[in-house]
């Protein structure tokens, strides 16, 4: 079947989404953590004050740190396992997607249901040259499939190549 | 131009209805209670504009500053419905409808036929006695209809479901305002006539009085008549708290009084009788001349007495069918059947609870259902379909989240009672494994080949359930997305579940998912249905 223009993508290799999509999300994560720190820190600080219980800072600081540390570490260390388990396949049939640590998920969305596709991207993104590509389907769990962290010339090649060629399946 | 058509003079009316019943009903009731809490009204209309306004009502109803206030909220949406009402337009072009509404900010809308899922008119006693409907014009995007056009006259909307429908089959432009003749009249079919006799017996089986009595209940609660209801129907031995008292006595080691034993069963064997019965006069009032038709490659249903509804469903538009059986329902070999398009899913805002999934029977005789599922899904049977169960050890695996949560259920009475509290797990424990046992031996899967090669004919089909069983049947070209998961405890247990995406399954509803497959089935399932879905096209 010709499919036409850029079938290095749609080869049906199964790939792993760009590198870089995991120091974006490190960085997502300090932010993340740093916002929560100062948050609960006031938060904290309030409930000590306010309790007037010199006692409680003692108490409350270690569990405060430990679970900050928890966190800081969890949102730096994440990002390199969840790629490790995310994979993406196109080919003349549509998308496949495979994600999920845990819970491991496959999701083949066809090529004759994609409604719309988008290509998309945040500031941390465009700073990496990376892009979210999100397939749009009639369908309702899954009404919208998102790939992110893809070098953002392969998303939009990834677009081009899933856009409905095929006059009549859409209608 | 000749074709253009407004709304009905009377829209105005409705959308003042509408929004006096969102709004001013609550303050009627409010007004009565607060009115019955405090019979002296501190100062009744005496500064502010409502003082002025109670001078013109009739005898002492007395209406507050803030209601005043409350009815001003209300000449905006005068205003909307009559700029609606002036600036609406709607034509037919060859492909196409076309809506205008709009003075400030206009507002032209182009509804393609061949996008159209579904188009359902409702006319409620008003609407009727003055000829009109409301008309929803659904298609696939979004949860909400594209277009409600309230309200149409009656004729209009005959020949918009006409128009639409033909524009859509012929697919060639229908020359504006030409003879309506020239469009063939379709064959229309009958599948399916609800006689009373029916009706009543869905009211039975269906059970909808509680809807009706926890109604009244709340009425009555808002209105404090409760209490005066219940003195009068058990003539004063109604105290209350009787059933509380009862149990508190026989809980003692007492005997009850008989009278008072007499009241409880009595009421309680009331109140059932009266929930069938009131199930009954709301199915005879709902459902009334309920008639499936097939007309063309559309199937109508309509029904209701007060609220005539009207739908039309597109064959094609279909996403999935549902066979539904109750318990009470097999007793009298008696069955359900819906359908599910991927139209919008009714705004719960407009008060109609629509239903998500379109009724084509909302009871049938089970030697029926064969006949009708052919009509809607042509080619398939569900009969001789190979079902396959679930994994062997399915069943070890899912008593084990039942277990847990009986063992956590039994700890508070542990810390109540003692050990003695583990006695409840005697309660729990078989129920709660029996739930389990039966959710895994009646969740059968099966792969439907169609009677021709094309996979467009094929069919996944689920069923589930041991006293409430339904089958749900997803035609191959209607699957959106096909997912295949793997939890981490089917991991460890080699297993996997498969799901499948349809467009309009948004509602809580029986939806292909699969658990507890063996992984290797799993697999092979999920890449048979990625493949043959993507070799079908789907056409809405």
């Amino acid at each position: 079947m010709d499919s036409g223009t850029d079938d290095a993508i749609a080869d049906g290799v199964s790939r792993q989404v760009d590198p870089r999509w995991i120091s974006v999300q490190r960085i997502h994560g300090a932010i993340f953590t740093g916002v929560l720190t100062i948050g609960s820190f006031v938060g904290m600080m309030v409930v000590w004050v306010a309790s007037g219980i010199l006692f409680l800072g003692l108490l409350l600081m270690p569990i405060w740190l430990a679970l900050i540390g928890l966190l800081a570490w969890h949102t730096q260390r994440w990002p390199a396992i969840a790629f490790r388990h995310t994979w993406y396949r196109v080919d003349d049939a549509g998308l496949e997607l495979l994600n999920g640590v845990y819970w491991r998920t496959i999701t083949n969305v066809p090529r004759s249901r994609i409604q719309h596709t988008d290509v998309s991207q945040g500031p941390l993104e465009r700073r990496h040259g990376l892009g979210t590509l999100v397939v749009y389907t009639a369908g309702t769990q899954h009404s919208q499939v998102k790939l992110y962290g893809l070098e953002f010339s392969i998303a939009q090649r990834i677009r081009t190549h899933l856009l409905p060629r095929d006059h009549g399946d859409a209608v | 131009m000749p074709s253009d058509h407004r709304l009905h003079p009377s829209s105005v009316l409705f959308a003042l209805a509408g929004s006096l019943k969102s709004f001013l009903l609550p303050a009627v009731v409010l007004m009565w209670t607060s009115g019955r809490s405090a019979p002296e009204s501190p100062d009744p209309g005496g500064w502010g504009p409502a003082g002025w306004m109670n001078r013109w009502m009739p005898g002492d109803f007395e209406i507050a500053n803030w209601q005043f206030w409350a009815l001003l909220f209300l000449i905006p949406s005068t205003l909307a419905a009559l700029a609606r009402y002036f600036s609406f337009r709607m034509r037919y072009e060859g492909t196409e409808l076309v809506i205008k509404s709009g003075i400030l900010f206009r507002n032209e809308r182009h509804v393609p036929y061949a996008r159209i899922q579904n188009l359902d008119a409702v006319r409620n006693v008003a609407h009727r006695l003055l000829g009109v409907a409301e008309v929803r014009v659904e298609t696939g995007g979004g949860q909400t209809p594209e277009a409600t056009i309230s309200v149409l006259h009656e004729t209009i909307f005959e020949e918009m479901r006409r128009r639409v429908f033909a524009g859509r089959d012929v697919q060639q432009a229908i020359e504006p305002g030409s003879d309506a003749a020239e469009i063939s009249p379709q064959t229309s079919r009958t599948l399916l006539h609800l006689p009373v006799r029916e009706l009543l017996l869905n009211g039975v089986l269906d059970n909808r009085g509680m809807v009706v009595i926890a109604t009244a209940y709340g009425v009555l609660w808002e209105a404090g008549l409760f209490q005066s209801f219940w003195e009068q129907l058990t003539n004063g031995s109604y105290t209350p708290g009787l059933l509380r008292e009862t149990v508190r006595t026989v809980a003692s080691g007492n005997v009850p009084s008989f009278g008072r034993i007499a009241v409880l069963l009595i009421g309680i064997g009331g109140l059932l009788v009266l929930v069938r019965a009131l199930s009954m006069v709301w199915s005879l009032l709902r459902l009334h001349e309920f008639r499936l038709t097939r007309v063309g490659d559309d199937l109508r249903t309509e029904y209701g007495l007060l609220t005539r509804v009207t739908t039309t469903v597109p064959l094609k538009r279909i996403q999935s069918l549902t066979v539904k059986e109750a318990p009470l329902q097999r007793l009298v070999d008696r069955m359900s059947v819906r359908v599910e398009t991927a139209g919008g899913h009714g705004s719960p805002h407009d008060g109609q609870p629509k239903q998500p999934r379109e009724m084509l029977a909302p009871i049938i005789r089970k030697s029926a259902v064969p006949a009708l599922v052919q009509e809607v899904l042509p080619g398939f049977t569900l009969d001789g379909l190979n079902w396959r169960p679930l994994h062997p050890r399915a069943f070890r695996r899912a008593v084990k989240p039942f277990i847990i949560v009986s063992l956590v259920s039994a700890l508070p009475f542990v810390f109540w009672f003692g050990w003695a509290g583990l006695l409840t797990l005697l309660l729990t424990l078989p129920w709660l494994v029996t739930l389990a046992w039966t959710h895994v031996h009646h969740t059968r899967w099966a792969l439907r080949q169609g009677s021709g090669h094309a996979a467009a004919e094929d069919a996944l089909v689920m069923r589930s359930g041991w006293l409430w069983r339904e089958i749900t049947v997803v035609p191959i070209a209607k699957i959106q997305a096909v997912g295949r998961v793997e939890s981490p405890f089917d991991r460890r247990a080699a297993m996997a579940g498969v799901r499948v995406d349809t467009a309009g399954s948004a509602s809580p509803m029986h939806r292909i998912n699969i658990p507890y497959l063996a992984r290797e089935t799993a697999s092979a399932l999920y890449e048979r249905l990625a493949s043959q879905t993507a070799q079908t096209a789907f056409r809405w």
